[in-house]
């Protein structure tokens, strides 16, 4: 590809922001039972992985410098094991992104777009933070981030900071937090102080 | 020697100097253009400039296999950047984005003179609304980080239109950041090579370079890898060697066994060398003579051409093995000379249709072939004589010379039989399914099913079918080529949107015409209009005040910026892509619009033709190249027809006997009719090799059947003619037989017909021609019935 291969993968990226945002969908706390006394890191990563299936609707919020307001976007979420997802937007206007395996897929105002991810190393790191996260592999997950567990089982936060510099320029940080393996919200920082932060509420809409 | 053999010997002398002299000044060619007509249309001509040095003929695929996949990818990218290091190639592909920050900062600069979506409308008060409206939702979606950082001077998002136009085109998937097959198991560069495809010595060195290279760059330790090379100069690269190749192998047996044979007949090393003379001699005078009448000898008129006079081997042959203790050179040379003159003249009269043929490259065949005849004869006659060792005869002769004709007085015993032969042969072509000739161009292609496998895979893989039709525009600068080109454009869109075809490229998307950019440039407002429109655009959106300062900015000096022309481009990815879709030629400019997914060509045709005033034409390469090579079979069958009738013609005034003409055209006849059966029942379709291989049948046979056909010989002196016969059509079927045994089909092809051919005009001779002794009249009579 000769050109734009930044852009696009900026725009990749984006993306990618989008799904980590997903990704984190309400997972269902009923069939994992955990232990409060020995929690840590490995046995949310582990009950994180038991999870299937993910239905659910997500509420975003974006604050942007450019402008005076922020952006509210809504729509539902879906995610089977082990690499499919899927973000539909309804308002304020219909779009879609489908990830599945390392093929990337969007549809806006009738324009439809399909991408590999392994083609761009920054929106991979990214992709493959996240899908560890969900598969609860730690160690791949370990060689994109640096990794920190807080708070406790029933309300714990996972703080993701990007260990490549190309990431670090986009990036600063991601919290991601919840309950036993549900996944409330995901929040993420941008290098230039902009922020997104999105709410699930589990279930079908 | 006498006076007149030495005036001989010191024309001859200054004849091969003169014609040495010729030939070193002589262009020899090799391309397409020995099957275009004189006067060819002007798609021909596009079609074959395109074929000799068009940007497709300069294309080299190349596939690395055998290793992971990040091995793969760091070979490619070695590869790669060590090929763009070499003069040879114009640019070198795999993906990486090299140039990329040039490219687009050309595209941002000129944003507002190279989109496509700039109208005196597009920045109205309500069109921007709409353009604010997306943005807003663009920055909430997978851009938004890309749109948030150049929204402010590009609200309108033309950047982003811009790279979307350019990267229409499908592309490979990617691989660690080069090109890869689907299957992830092939990287997959794309080199264009400076020479044109049709300059094989360079094309040589480009892919010596590239194997050179590979080597280096594939020597990790790792897994062993291995390339896949593809691509027409390729292909022509790679068909030269095994000619060549072929060519250098089977002549050298053929030479030696030939030479023996005749080692063992003459016992004389130098005779043996005389009788390669008239042929030599004759070779180098065709060559002369075309230089001569056409400027310019090309490489099939070369080979068909030596071919064609191969019948010169057997003058030398006929002179030394009938020359006896009482028979001198001269002697015999009178003896002979009417019909060795005859045959002669029969072929010539075969070949010389050709020199009237529409396309040059029939005509020069026709000219090599007349003159490298007649100076072979020429040498036979006049030169060889004062050359031969005293005392010369050929002992051997004499001990074949009873069975020889033994054989010959029992084949008459054959004539129904053969004659069944005959109708039976004539009756599998007619029943034959489907046709005779081949009329693909493609039939003629000496490449392999399974580099043509490989081409097709690796085509496949980079996402590049096989450019099959394009549309070419003529104009006189290069300004109305451009505008030419943006009005294709904007008549193929409504076409796509049909499902006439699936994309098309062309030069006017890298580089508009200047028109087209005054035209955007005059319909950018006023800054002080602009600010009023976006100031109502922005009421009651959420964006900071301010922020669209540089936007007003950047197309206040928009519209008096200076227009872009080629120089512009310079050093930029885009450059490379204009370059190789806009040319300039000799009487003006040409660009070509490569279209993809082509399903309704008569549409695209009936459309482009509404366009008035234009040198506009679709070109379906296929076809075009296929029409080209049929009306050039067509015409080589009818002239060789025509000189059937002009060889009648001369037989009927030379021998004044209806019988005789007959019961000499009659083996020629049946070795051709049987030749051509077997062929076609072979499975071979007929080609212009094979038409080459039976004129040649009918000069050799000719030759055979007016011997055969001398009266008033002594018996001693027919068992010598006879079998002097028998010896040039054995070094014949030596020389053209081993041929058929070649993988290169041109050889092949020549090799069976004139082999095979050879000896059934001589079988055929011995049966259907009878001395003309008056109790085997009545035969004659049934024969005529």
């Amino acid at each position: 590809m000769i050109f734009g291969d930044k852009l696009l993968a900026r725009c990749l990226l984006s993306c990618v922001l989008f799904f980590a945002l997903s990704m984190g969908a309400s997972a269902h706390a009923d069939s994992v039972s955990v232990s409060a006394a020995k929690w840590d890191l490995g046995q949310l990563m582990q009950s994180l992985a038991q999870v299937k299936n993910i239905q659910g609707q997500f509420v975003e919020r974006k604050y942007l410098s450019i402008l005076n307001a922020p952006l509210e976007f809504s729509g539902t979420l879906f995610y089977a094991a082990p690499s499919h997802l899927e973000k539909r937007t309804l308002l304020p206007k219909p779009e879609s992104m489908v990830l599945d395996q390392d093929r990337l897929t969007l549809e806006r105002k009738n324009q439809r777009r399909s991408l590999v991810l392994q083609d761009y190393p920054v929106v991979w790191a990214f992709v493959e933070g996240i899908r560890s996260t969900l598969a609860g592999d730690l160690q791949t997950l370990s060689r994109f981030y640096r990794v920190n567990l807080e708070g406790s089982v029933n309300q714990w936060r996972l703080v993701l900071v990007p260990s490549e510099p190309q990431m670090q320029g986009v990036v600063s940080e991601i919290y991601i937090s919840g309950s036993k393996n549900r996944v409330a919200s995901i929040e993420i920082l941008e290098t230039g102080g902009d922020r997104s932060v999105m709410t699930i509420t589990e279930g079908a809409p | 020697m006498n006076s007149t053999a030495r005036w001989a010997l010191g024309v001859w002398f200054t004849f091969l100097l003169v014609c040495g002299l010729i030939i070193s000044r002589t262009e020899f060619t090799t391309d397409m253009s020995a099957f275009l007509p004189r006067s060819p249309s002007p798609a021909q001509k596009v079609l074959v400039e395109q074929l000799r040095d068009g940007v497709v003929s300069r294309l080299i695929l190349i596939g690395l296999e055998g290793g992971t996949p990040a091995t793969l990818a760091q070979t490619s990218k070695s590869l790669a950047a060590q090929l763009r290091k070499e003069p040879e190639f114009i640019s070198v592909n795999n993906g990486e984005s090299v140039g990329a920050e040039k490219d687009r900062d050309f595209l941002w600069r000129n944003r507002y003179l190279l989109s496509p979506a700039i109208t005196a409308e597009h920045f109205s008060a309500p069109t921007l609304r709409t353009s604010l409206e997306d943005d807003l939702q663009l920055l909430g979606s997978p851009a938004g980080a890309l749109v948030k950082r150049i929204l402010p001077a590009d609200p309108s998002g033309e950047l982003i239109r811009l790279i979307d136009q350019l990267q229409g085109q499908t592309k490979p998937a990617m691989h660690d950041g080069v090109w890869f097959a689907k299957d992830g198991k092939r990287a997959l560069l794309v080199a264009q090579t400076t020479a044109p495809g049709y300059d094989i010595d360079a094309q040589q060195r480009a892919v010596m370079l590239i194997q050179r290279a590979f080597t280096q760059a594939s020597n990790t330790g790792a897994a062993p890898q291995h390339m896949l090379v593809s691509g027409p100069g390729v292909f022509s690269v790679r068909a030269r060697d095994s000619i060549k190749g072929d060519a250098m192998r089977i002549s050298l047996i053929a030479t030696t066994l030939i030479a023996l044979m005749l080692l063992a007949l003459y016992r004389s090393p130098r005779v043996l060398v005389l009788g390669l003379l008239p042929v030599a001699s004759g070779a180098l005078a065709g060559v002369a003579a075309v230089s001569l009448g056409f400027g310019s000898v090309h490489g099939i008129t070369l080979g068909f051409g030596a071919t064609l006079i191969g019948e010169g081997v057997d003058y030398a042959i006929y002179l030394f093995t009938q020359i006896t203790p009482a028979r001198t050179p001269q002697t015999t040379l009178a003896r002979i000379w009417p019909t060795l003159r005859l045959g002669v003249l029969t072929s010539i009269c075969g070949f010389s249709a050709m020199l009237f043929s529409g396309f040059p490259g029939l005509a020069q065949l026709g000219l090599f072939s007349i003159a490298g005849l007649i100076v072979a004869v020429a040498v036979t006659r006049w030169v060889l004589p004062a050359m031969l060792p005293r005392g010369f005869t050929a002992q051997m002769v004499g001990a074949f010379a009873p069975s020889v004709m033994s054989l010959v007085q029992r084949a008459p015993r054959l004539r129904y039989l053969s004659l069944l032969v005959v109708i039976l042969a004539l009756a599998s072509i007619i029943a034959h399914r489907g046709p005779i000739w081949n009329k693909q161009l493609g039939s003629l292609s000496p490449i392999s099913k399974q580099d043509q496998g490989v081409d097709e895979q690796l085509r496949r893989d980079i996402g590049a079918p096989d450019v099959r039709y394009l549309i070419v525009v003529n104009a006189q600068d290069e300004e109305r080529t451009l505008q030419a080109s943006e009005k294709i454009g904007a008549l193929l869109q409504p076409l796509i949107a049909q499902g006439a075809l699936e994309t098309f490229d062309s030069p006017a998307i890298y580089l508009p015409s200047q028109a087209l950019q005054r035209e955007r440039q005059t319909a950018l407002p006023a800054p002080g209009t602009l600010r009023e429109n976006m100031q109502q655009a922005l009421s009651g959106l959420p964006f900071q005040s301010d922020l669209f300062e540089p936007f007003l900015r950047d197309v206040a000096v928009a519209k008096t910026q200076p227009l872009q022309d080629r120089r512009n481009l310079q050093g930029t990815n885009l450059a490379l892509k204009l370059d190789s879709l806009l040319v300039k030629h000799t009487q003006g400019w040409m660009a070509m619009l490569p279209l993809r997914g082509v399903t309704q060509a008569q549409i695209i045709a009936a459309e482009i033709a509404k366009l008035p005033g234009q040198q506009i034409v679709l070109l379906d390469i296929k076809r075009e190249a296929d029409r080209l090579y049929q009306t050039y079979l067509r015409d080589a069958i009818m002239l060789s027809l025509l000189g059937a009738i002009a060889i009648v013609l001369l037989l009927a005034v030379s021998l004044r006997s209806p019988r005789r003409v007959l019961r000499v055209l009659m083996p020629l006849a049946a070795a051709v009719i049987t030749v051509t059966a077997l062929l076609t029942a072979g499975g071979h379709q007929l080609t212009i090799f094979h038409l080459v291989g039976l004129l040649l049948v009918v000069a050799i046979g000719s030759n055979y059947a007016l011997f055969f056909d001398r009266q008033g010989d002594s018996g001693h002196d027919r068992e010598r003619m006879l079998t002097s016969l028998l010896f040039a059509n054995l070094s014949t079927v030596i020389g053209f037989g081993l041929l058929s045994f070649s993988h290169a089909p041109v050889l092949q092809a020549i090799g069976i017909t004139v082999g095979g051919g050879a000896i059934l005009s001589l079988v055929f001779s011995a049966i259907l021609i009878l001395p003309s002794a008056p109790e085997k009249t009545s035969l004659d009579r049934t024969l005529l019935r």
